[in-house]
């Protein structure tokens, strides 16, 4: 008995190491380093825009923002240690539960500045639509890889445009219409590495242009107002903002006017004045790359966005090491979702994209975003684990 | 070849159907997308770092000059304006520290502005319609700081402060400095104030800025660049709500404006003032009710230094710092202005009157030297005098006896030159119009060249203005008529009647020209310009003159004889017993000798004209060799100027001189 026990021992000990040996040697470690880098420069940068902002505290909102770090790596090895196929067969749920949420917001939502994007729950304030962008990823991907014969039919992709449209509706009537664009880009990117036919991809991109041009100027022309004034005045004064310095696009003549300032090296935490004079509107959360932008200048942002495009390149990087169909779709939509935050981010504090409050993934103060993305970045290393 | 699959499951949510299920291959199409998906990636990255690269690195420079300008507010220390004193020396108009509110348009919130501002008026006890009026002015410069009220009270400030920053954005406390008027509203006309400087007068004149003082009337505006001083400069930096956050630094230090030294005696002035209030008074005892206004000149008659300049109506100078519009409407609304008889004018300067017998001296004295007139040969002076079947009465119907020119003048003799006017006109062509000539050398229908402004020309008739006023546009009845020179205008413009219009300064001038002996002065309220504070020099206490002022006296080189003639008559006019302002001169312990008029001139009395008299006095004292000071007095719509502008003078000779007359009797006299 105690031969066989032995034998026992000894045959899973090896096996057991197997297993975890294969788990840490599958993850995705230019990931995770580029992530920590990014989450690590972002701290830093945050302890120096934000050391004026709450008066007695400098450290207010990196310690915060330090602690939501901590929860969002932890979630992103829980998630990581979760097989993918797990939410592949709980879609149905995940797609509820997305709705349902967003849904609750705007009845039970905390109103910030006439919209109603947060959902307080006891001492944290949290933003559904954040953690929708992952729930919609996992929703969009299970559907369609489920459907994967059926991929090059219009009922497919008409049915997958319906499913996503509620949510992005939600979202827009909050209203958000940064994260609406997100959403939308979601669906476009499973849609796109599911495999529709090039001939809807063109559709739908023109019907995209049609819908963005009747928002921004035929609507308004014959008084149909999609969109709030503000946002429709942000929108198209990006386009030539030196029209009205003291207007609608104040935001953006201080933005690109901090981004400049900072130069090749950057004028440091002390002398950027943009930014601690409050000429720079939401320096810790919309506008944190101008910030950092004057703080630590191009060479500061060169380190960043390349941090950023290491990211972006592993995430691609692990569509081709998907096992299924659902895990391919999922890490697509994943990486465009990042790129087109960081490009509409990081384009809006420079003048070359509308200004829309998508907060700098990893960067901008915001818990929410932080455990959202880093939860987004957990399944990846997970599609990643399990890899073909 | 896969199997085309069958319809889907119907009853579940988004059922499950193995069957579309396709196994999953890394497929040539799928790696093709991936790669679209890649080149995006890097073609976004390369988009951002090459807008990165410009802005950053290739107009970095510009960007940090731009983010420095963002929050540098450079701005003049204005500097303390100069004060303003009496020939002795007493301050008039002085500086004083006070606190004033600004609001910086720029920086008040889109929506809401007018809630705030509704708020700050209420606070403030300034009316609303004056904030929003003054920030529409200032449109184009929102960045400018608005003025809400120049001298606020210390609770007012306090309350101000203690409100959070947010509350008023761009609102600015600053210390400053304003006009202090220790004597009231003593020579307001002459002193000006000072104002804002208008678009208008930001366009015409260099050196001023937009929210600059400036002086705005009188020795205010005139002396405006020696008042001023030189601004410094102050240099802060500002947040986005335009809150200072870092020390004032103090670039440039601010110069004081120098003191400008003026001719007027604070004492003499004042009585002035009063002799002007006590002759409409005067003027109302005796039911003249339209006598409202009136003016007094008196000035050395030597040099032209004036002593005294009274305007009646005035007004209290300090409502141009309080700036309440309903304050301020008699003095800028042109409709209020002139319900009120247009305090804001300074009739001393500004008011032209026909002079009436006041003139007849002009008159004699141009006779005497075109040799038309001697002066003792008799006249016959009557009730009446008929030429070309027009009939001009003298002012006493009864008078009937022959009259040298003395006595003319002394008894105010209408008919008597009536006959010199009709000799003017009987002169032939080639001998011009001598009259006006010489009336022109005696300063009438011209500026007299006062240092402030403004002032009148008046008017001085002749063959060629008729010829320009009246036209068939002008007057398309009777201009063919009207526009000849007639003998009637002759006759008239002998006694100062008809078309002639004088200011009192003008006038004042002229007597000037009797009292001295021929030369006419150039009046002046400006003796010098002195430094400000202590003096370094050799004697401590006696100012430092920057610069002095002494418009030089012109000889006109009339014949001696001739201007003592009128000087005589003058003389006996307040002395001998049927001289026109005997009651009121003829006790008095000085000589003074002067002339009266009591002039006719048509009014506008709302529904239809009247014809009311103008009183004059003007004359000087002592008489003799060293006259010292020369008055002219009127009172608009008064009446007999014997009766109501002569004891006007001689409140202004007895402060002059210190001693108060005994015995005045005023008479209904011209």
């Amino acid at each position: 008995m105690v031969d066989y026990a032995a034998t026992q021992r000894i045959a899973t000990r090896p096996r057991a190491r197997a297993r975890e040996s294969s788990y840490l040697r599958n993850l995705d470690w230019a990931l995770l380093v580029a992530v920590g880098g990014i989450v690590a420069y972002g701290l830093w940068m945050i302890s120096g825009i934000t050391k004026d902002d709450v008066a007695g505290d400098p450290n207010y909102y990196v310690v915060r923002q330090a602690a939501y770090a901590l929860i969002g790596v932890a979630g992103l090895f829980g998630m990581s240690l979760i097989d993918p196929g797990f939410w592949r067969k709980h879609a149905r749920l995940v797609y509820g539960l997305l709705v349902v949420v967003l849904l609750l917001t705007p009845l039970f939502g905390t109103s910030v500045r006439n919209t109603r994007r947060w959902i307080d729950i006891g001492a944290f304030r949290f933003q559904p639509s954040e953690f929708g962008k992952l729930l919609l990823v996992i929703f969009l991907a299970a559907f369609l890889a489920e459907r994967g014969k059926r991929i090059y039919e219009r009922q497919t992709t008409t049915a997958a445009i319906g499913l996503a449209a509620v949510p992005v509706l939600l979202v827009f009537l909050q209203p958000d219409f940064g994260t609406a664009i997100v959403y939308t880009a979601i669906l476009g990117a499973a849609l796109f590495i599911a495999g529709t036919r090039w001939s809807q991809v063109s559709v739908l991109l023109v019907i995209g242009a049609l819908v963005a041009t009747f928002v921004l100027w035929i609507g308004p022309a014959i008084d149909v107002e999609v969109l709030k004034d503000y946002q429709r005045q942000r929108i198209t004064g990006f386009m030539n903002p030196s029209r009205d310095p003291s207007g609608s696009t104040w935001n953006i003549t201080q933005s690109i006017t901090a981004v400049g300032a900072g130069g090749v090296r950057g004028r440091g935490p002390e002398g950027a004045t943009q930014t601690n004079y409050d000429y720079l509107p939401e320096h810790a959360t919309d506008f944190v790359f101008a910030s950092t932008a004057e703080q630590r200048g191009f060479v500061g942002v060169t380190v960043l966005l390349l941090l950023y495009l290491l990211v972006i390149w592993r995430a691609i990087k692990v569509i081709t090491l998907a096992r299924d169909a659902f895990a391919a779709i999922a890490a697509g939509a994943i990486a465009f979702a990042l790129l087109i935050q960081i490009f509409i981010n990081v384009g809006m504090t420079i003048g070359m994209a509308p200004i829309t409050g998508i907060p700098l993934p990893f960067v901008s103060v915001g818990g929410s975003s932080m455990v959202a993305n880093l939860l987004a970045i957990g399944l990846l290393q997970a599609i990643c684990v399990r890899r073909r | 070849l896969a199997s085309r699959p069958g319809p889907l499951r119907p009853g579940r949510f988004l059922p499950r159907d193995p069957r579309v299920e396709a196994p999953y291959r890394l497929t040539p199409q799928l790696v093709f997308r991936i790669g679209i998906l890649g080149f995006l990636t890097f073609a976004a990255f390369a988009v951002l770092f090459v807008r990165l690269w410009s802005l950053q690195v290739l107009s970095g420079d510009e960007f940090a000059v731009a983010a420095q300008n963002n929050q540098l507010r450079v701005e003049p220390d204005y500097a303390p304006r100069g004060p303003i004193k009496d020939r002795y020396g007493r301050t008039l108009v002085d500086v004083a520290n006070a606190t004033a509110v600004k609001i910086t348009p720029a920086f008040l919130p889109k929506r809401g502005a007018y809630a705030k501002l509704r708020r700050l008026a209420r606070i403030l006890r300034v009316p609303l319609a004056d904030i929003t009026a003054d920030i529409e002015k200032q449109k184009g410069n929102p960045a400018i700081p608005v003025t809400v009220k120049e001298a606020a009270t210390f609770a007012e400030v306090a309350y101000l402060s203690e409100l959070p920053g947010t509350e008023f954005p761009g609102l600015r406390i600053e210390e400053t400095t304003v006009r202090k008027y220790p004597f009231g509203d003593l020579a307001a006309h002459v002193l000006g104030y000072v104002g804002e400087i208008s678009p208008e007068q930001l366009k015409s004149k260099r050196g001023y800025e937009l929210g600059d003082k400036i002086g705005q009337g009188g020795i205010e505006a005139s002396f405006d660049k020696e008042l001023r001083g030189r601004d410094g400069l102050l240099q802060y930096r500002v947040d986005s709500l335009g809150r200072p956050v870092s020390e004032i630094e103090q670039q440039e230090l601010p110069v004081p404006g120098y003191a400008v030294r003026l001719t007027l005696d604070a004492k003499l002035q004042r009585a002035a003032q009063q002799a002007v209030i006590d002759g409409i008074n005067r003027a109302q005892a005796d039911d003249k009710w339209y006598a409202r206004a009136g003016a007094i000149v008196a000035l050395d008659p030597k040099d032209g230094a004036i002593r005294a300049l009274a305007s009646y109506p005035t007004f209290d100078p300090t409502v141009y710092i309080r700036r309440k519009k309903s304050d301020l409407a008699p003095l800028l609304d042109p409709e209020v202005a002139e319900a009120e008889i247009f305090p804001a004018l300074n009739r001393a300067l500004a008011g032209a009157y026909p002079p009436g017998s006041t003139f007849k001296p002009v008159t004699a004295l141009a006779a005497m030297q075109e040799h038309i007139l001697t002066p003792y040969n008799s006249l016959p002076c009557t009730g009446s005098y008929k030429v070309a079947g027009q009939t001009f009465n003298n002012w006493d119907p009864t008078a009937n006896a022959p009259m040298t020119l003395p006595t003319a003048l002394a008894q105010s003799c209408d008919t008597y030159f009536y006959q010199v006017g009709k000799a003017f006109y009987d002169l032939p062509p080639e001998r011009k119009q001598p009259l006006q000539l010489w009336a022109a050398k005696f300063g009438f229908g011209k500026p007299t060249g006062i240092d402030v402004g403004p002032e009148t020309s008046g008017l001085l008739p002749t063959i060629d203005w008729k010829r320009r006023t009246f036209t068939k546009e002008t007057d398309p009845c009777c201009w063919e008529v009207d526009r000849l020179w007639k003998p009637g205008d002759s006759i008239q413009l002998a006694i100062g009647q008809k078309d002639m219009l004088a200011s009192p300064l003008q006038m004042a001038r002229f007597y000037a020209l009797l009292a001295n002996g021929g030369k006419l002065v150039t009046p002046h309220l400006v003796s010098a310009i002195e430094q400000t504070g202590a003096s370094t020099g050799p004697t401590p206490n006696v100012p430092l003159v920057h610069r002095r002022y002494q418009p030089p006296a012109k000889e006109l080189n009339i014949d001696p004889a001739a201007i003592e003639v009128i000087r005589e008559g003058l003389y006996e006019a307040t002395h001998s017993p049927l001289g026109t302002s005997s009651g009121v001169f003829g006790h008095f312990p000085i000589g003074v000798a002067g002339k009266t008029g009591t002039a006719e001139k048509e009014i506008d009395a709302g529904t239809y004209m009247r014809t009311e008299d103008t009183a004059w006095w003007c004359g000087w004292g002592p008489y003799g060799d060293n006259p010292e000071l020369v008055v002219c007095a009127v009172i608009e719509n008064g009446g007999f100027g014997g009766k109501v502008a002569a004891p006007a003078a001689l409140q202004v000779f007895e402060e002059y001189f210190g001693i108060e007359a005994t015995r005045v009797e005023a008479e209904e006299a011209d």
